[in-house]
């Protein structure tokens, strides 16, 4: 076996454990929080035929059974591919997923690279300059990181939006209801990696190698962008690893004030109501999405690195 | 439904849970709930802008809080879906903001004497979108698809009662048919809970009922075309629609082509969408009120039938066992002075535990029956026994302080009900009465409400008919049982007139028997009755025919607009 195909067996091996564990912690952690999902389903009350219809959804899905058996199930189904059906929107799970994901991810894509161009913009241009603008990128960026997103999102909709009338409020309907929130989700974010950005630039514009550059009369910023850069990836691209939850999460909130459909309000649903099957996929979502970017990012080490090459096959796998 | 929980479908916005009906009464209600809500100034509302000839043509676009995880009206209880689908699904009678019947699907009906027995003459010629002609057994086939527990009816099947069938008497007559006298069926007819499906959409997407735009089929004035969860729901006009309400002012197809609705969670956004244009109507927050209406547009407030906002006392536990306690907690709080600053005058303080606008049984008389009287409060709790008082300024007996627990999820709080919780704690201080809110989460919130492990406990629903009465007090509706009995009443006098008022089909003796148990409630300290809940609806000028039905939601079939 070629060295390439152990190490993708690996790496496959370790993503399956890796699903496993987060659908188990999943169904454990939905079962110990207190409330059944059945009483919560019917909000405190029931209806004349109250015994009757908790017996059904009980029976239905198959909540009368003892946890391990219901464990056993779920597994089961979920070898099958089968995620099950929602408690409160009596929908497949899977139909419910794929038809939030799309607006999400969209959001998602293009915030992140916002993010991008906003950091290296940033950093490259800033690094190692004079003080003053130094500082004030600095200082702006460091406003944005702990400005309250939904405090922007709200002030960025005020603005745009009701009183410029440039964007629409709501909705995921072309690129101009795309923009306040992408903005939204990419401004913390993307000062917070500029950050990192600019700290690894100038410790490695101090390096002795970057003298050596410049003694052959490389101009500053070929300086920057050629050789210091690639330095300060490094810690940047371990960072973005970070940033996709980040993103993740940030879009519950995006979501909510600029009124997007998507995965994020879907989960504050699923999770609020004990809708064990939609939280569980979500939970195998992430898990997934956060397996393909750690496969990513190793995949940028090598790139960015040539000394990580030839180092024998990559020990660490997805954790 | 009440202020309560709700499980995520409804959330956020008003929360109608059913609760038990005993025999006989029929209890059920709806939340109470506000945002997504809508009305307007009452019916014929000159808010509503009636004036004018109506122009057909144009689309509107009107914005609530939440959306919901289920849009059959048979499954949800959420105000939401029956806002929604009150355009696509039409009902056998409808009921007007006066409280009075009008025939819809239904040409004329008749109550049999022991009120067990309704037999309707239905309209002829109705189709649904689908094609299907409406009929007698489409009716059957909506009440028993309501019953069957497989649709797991979280609301509509309580609004059916003691359902035992409905008979096919011939295609056009349908005769419903009910194990005890059921007065409050006719309202409970009239709501879009029991609008009517296409027979064949239930038995042919049962399993996708939930999920709206095509799936709903109804003969409603517009067809559902598209819902995407949490962003909107579009709707065209149905052109065969000839079968409006008698009395509408549109009897035709609609006047607009299509209509919209989006959900826009974040309140100050719905505002601003509204005050810059983006949608032509919304249902607005009391806070937006002022700054709306500064930017010009036309604001209506249509108050809620049902039960009012209000704080009930868990009669069963700790001090609030004794009766004198408990009326010192309803002199203590001065509920005027709350209910005006934190409402800026947009809601009206309650006094009895029905809105005034629940058709004929209100209790008028209850009116300053409990002014707010510190003096009062202390003397009660000075005869209580709890006249020492603690370090902290607290009152105590035997050793114990007068503590009262109010459980609530953090994240359904709306309204500024927190600032009005805030308030009556401050009162109750000044009292020597302390007041702790304990913050849970959902699964713990239902255990405790069934358990009565409280002492207050808040709650509204909105239903246009004084029958909600017997979900809150009826001795067999505890929460428990699945009823909102949270004060835990009981008291046989108390259920004689809530079962006599379902039984009887003759007002006056009705609105005696609902008036009497108001009064009950309050004079024997089982109930603070805080604000009268109100749909706020703003609107952009050139928007014109929207009324209101009897619960205060909003009717779209007759809306033109002028430009």
């Amino acid at each position: 076996m070629s060295r390439f195909a152990r190490a993708a067996l690996h790496r496959l091996g370790g993503a399956v454990l890796v699903l496993w564990g987060a659908a188990t912690l999943g169904f454990l952690a939905l079962h110990l929080v207190p409330g059944d999902p059945v009483s919560t389903l019917l909000g405190g009350s029931v209806t004349t035929g109250s015994a009757a219809v908790r017996a059904e959804i009980t029976r239905e899905f198959g909540l009368d059974r003892p946890l391990f058996e219901q464990y056993l199930t779920f597994l089961g189904r979920l070898l099958g591919g089968d995620l099950g059906r929602s408690y409160q929107q009596q929908q497949p799970v899977s139909l419910i997923i794929g038809e939030q994901l799309g607006p999400t991810a969209e959001l998602a894509l293009t915030a992140f690279g916002l993010i991008l161009l906003f950091a290296l913009v940033s950093a490259v241009t800033t690094a190692g300059r004079r003080r003053a603008v130094r500082g004030a990128a600095s200082g702006a960026e460091l406003l944005a990181i702990s400005t309250p997103p939904f405090w922007l999102g709200v002030l960025l909709l005020t603005l745009f939006s009701f009183h410029l009338r440039l964007f629409p409020v709501a909705g995921a309907e072309g690129w101009e209801s795309l923009v306040l929130p992408a903005v939204t989700l990419a401004v913390p974010f993307g000062s917070l990696l500029s950050q990192v950005l600019r700290e690894g630039l100038e410790s490695a514009l101090h390096e002795p190698f970057a003298l050596t550059a410049r003694s052959r009369g490389i101009g500053p910023l070929a300086l920057r962008g050629r050789h210091a850069l690639r330095h300060a990836l490094v810690p940047a691209v371990t960072l973005g690893g970070w940033l996709v939850g980040g993103l993740l999460g940030g879009t519950v909130l995006v979501e909510t004030v600029f009124a997007r459909p998507g995965l994020g309000r879907v989960a504050l649903d699923a999770v609020t109501g004990h809708d064990l099957p939609v939280v569980i996929g979500l939970i195998l979502l992430s898990a997934a999405v956060y397996l393909v970017v750690n496969t990513v990012v190793d995949g940028l080490y090598l790139l960015i690195d040539p000394r990580l090459r030839g180092a024998g096959p990559v020990r660490e796998v997805a954790a | 439904m009440p202020s309560r929980p709700v499980p995520p479908a409804a959330r956020r916005t008003r929360t109608p849970r059913p609760f038990a009906v005993p025999p006989a009464v029929p209890a059920v209600g709806l939340a109470a709930a506000l945002l997504a809500g809508c009305s307007s100034a009452g019916p014929a509302a000159p808010g509503g802008g009636t004036g004018g000839t109506p122009v057909r043509g144009g689309t509107l676009k009107y914005a609530v809080a939440v959306g919901t995880s289920c849009l059959d009206p048979h499954v949800s209880p959420g105000d939401v879906t029956a806002v929604i689908q009150r355009n696509v699904f039409d009902s056998l009678v409808y009921l007007d903001d006066k409280g009075a019947f009008h025939p819809w699907l239904a040409k004329s009906w008749q109550i049999s004497p022991d009120a067990r027995t309704y037999t309707f003459q239905l309209r002829e010629g109705v189709t649904f979108h689908d094609g299907t002609a409406f009929d007698a057994a489409a009716v059957k086939a909506n009440l028993d698809h309501v019953k069957d527990p497989r649709t797991k009816s979280l609301y509509a099947a309580s609004l059916l009662g003691p359902y035992t069938g409905a008979e096919v008497v011939d295609p056009l007559t349908v005769r419903v048919s009910f194990a005890e006298p059921y007065v409050p069926f006719l309202q409970a007819a009239a709501t879009p809970y029991l609008g009517i499906a296409s027979p064949k959409s239930l038995a042919e997407k049962a399993d996708q009922l939930c999920a709206g735009g095509a799936n709903s089929v109804g003969t409603g004035p517009f067809r559902e075309t598209e819902y995407v969860k949490n962003d909107h729901v579009e709707f065209k006009r149905n052109d065969a629609y000839a079968w409006a309400p008698e009395g509408a002012a549109n009897q035709g197809a609609p006047y607009l082509d299509g209509l919209t609705i989006r959900f826009l969670p974040e309140d100050s956004v719905r505002s601003g969408a509204l005050t810059s244009r983006q949608v032509d109507a919304a249902a607005l927050p009391v806070s937006a009120v002022r700054t709306v209406r500064a930017a010009g547009v036309e604001v209506t407030r249509t108050q809620n039938p049902g039960v009012v906002y209000s704080l009930f006392l868990n009669s069963t536990r700790g001090a609030l066992r004794d009766e004198r306690v408990r009326r010192a907690v309803q002199r203590a709080v001065d509920v005027d002075a709350l209910v005006k600053s934190i409402y800026f005058g947009e809601y009206e303080r309650a006094w009895s535990p029905l809105s005034p606008t629940t058709p004929a049984s209100y209790e008028a008389g209850l009116k300053d029956a409990l002014p707010h009287d510190a003096a009062a409060a202390g003397r009660l709790l000075d005869e209580a026994g709890w006249s020492a008082r603690d370090g902290d300024g607290y009152r105590v007996k035997d050793g114990k302080r007068l503590t009262l627990h109010w459980p609530y999820i953090a994240s359904l709080v709306r309204d500024q009900r927190d600032t009005l919780a805030a308030g009556i704690q401050a009162d109750l201080k000044k009292a020597g009465v302390e007041l702790v809110r304990d913050s849970i989460d959902n699964g713990t919130y239902f255990k405790v409400y069934a358990s009565g492990d409280y002492d207050l406990w808040d709650n509204s629903w909105v239903r246009a008919d004084p029958a909600i009465l017997a979900g809150f007090y009826l001795s067999a509706n505890t929460p428990a049982a699945g009823g909102q009995n949270v004060s835990l009443s009981s008291d046989p006098e108390l259920d004689g007139w809530l079962t006599a008022g379902a039984a009887t089909t003759d007002p006056a003796a009705r609105k005696a028997n609902y008036t009497k148990a108001e009064r009950w409630a309050v004079e024997h300290g089982t109930v603070l009755p805080l604000y009268v809940t109100a749909n706020l609806i703003g609107r952009s000028e050139g928007v014109r025919g929207l009324v209101f039905d009897a619960n205060a939601w909003p009717q779209f079939a007759g809306v033109w607009r002028t430009r």
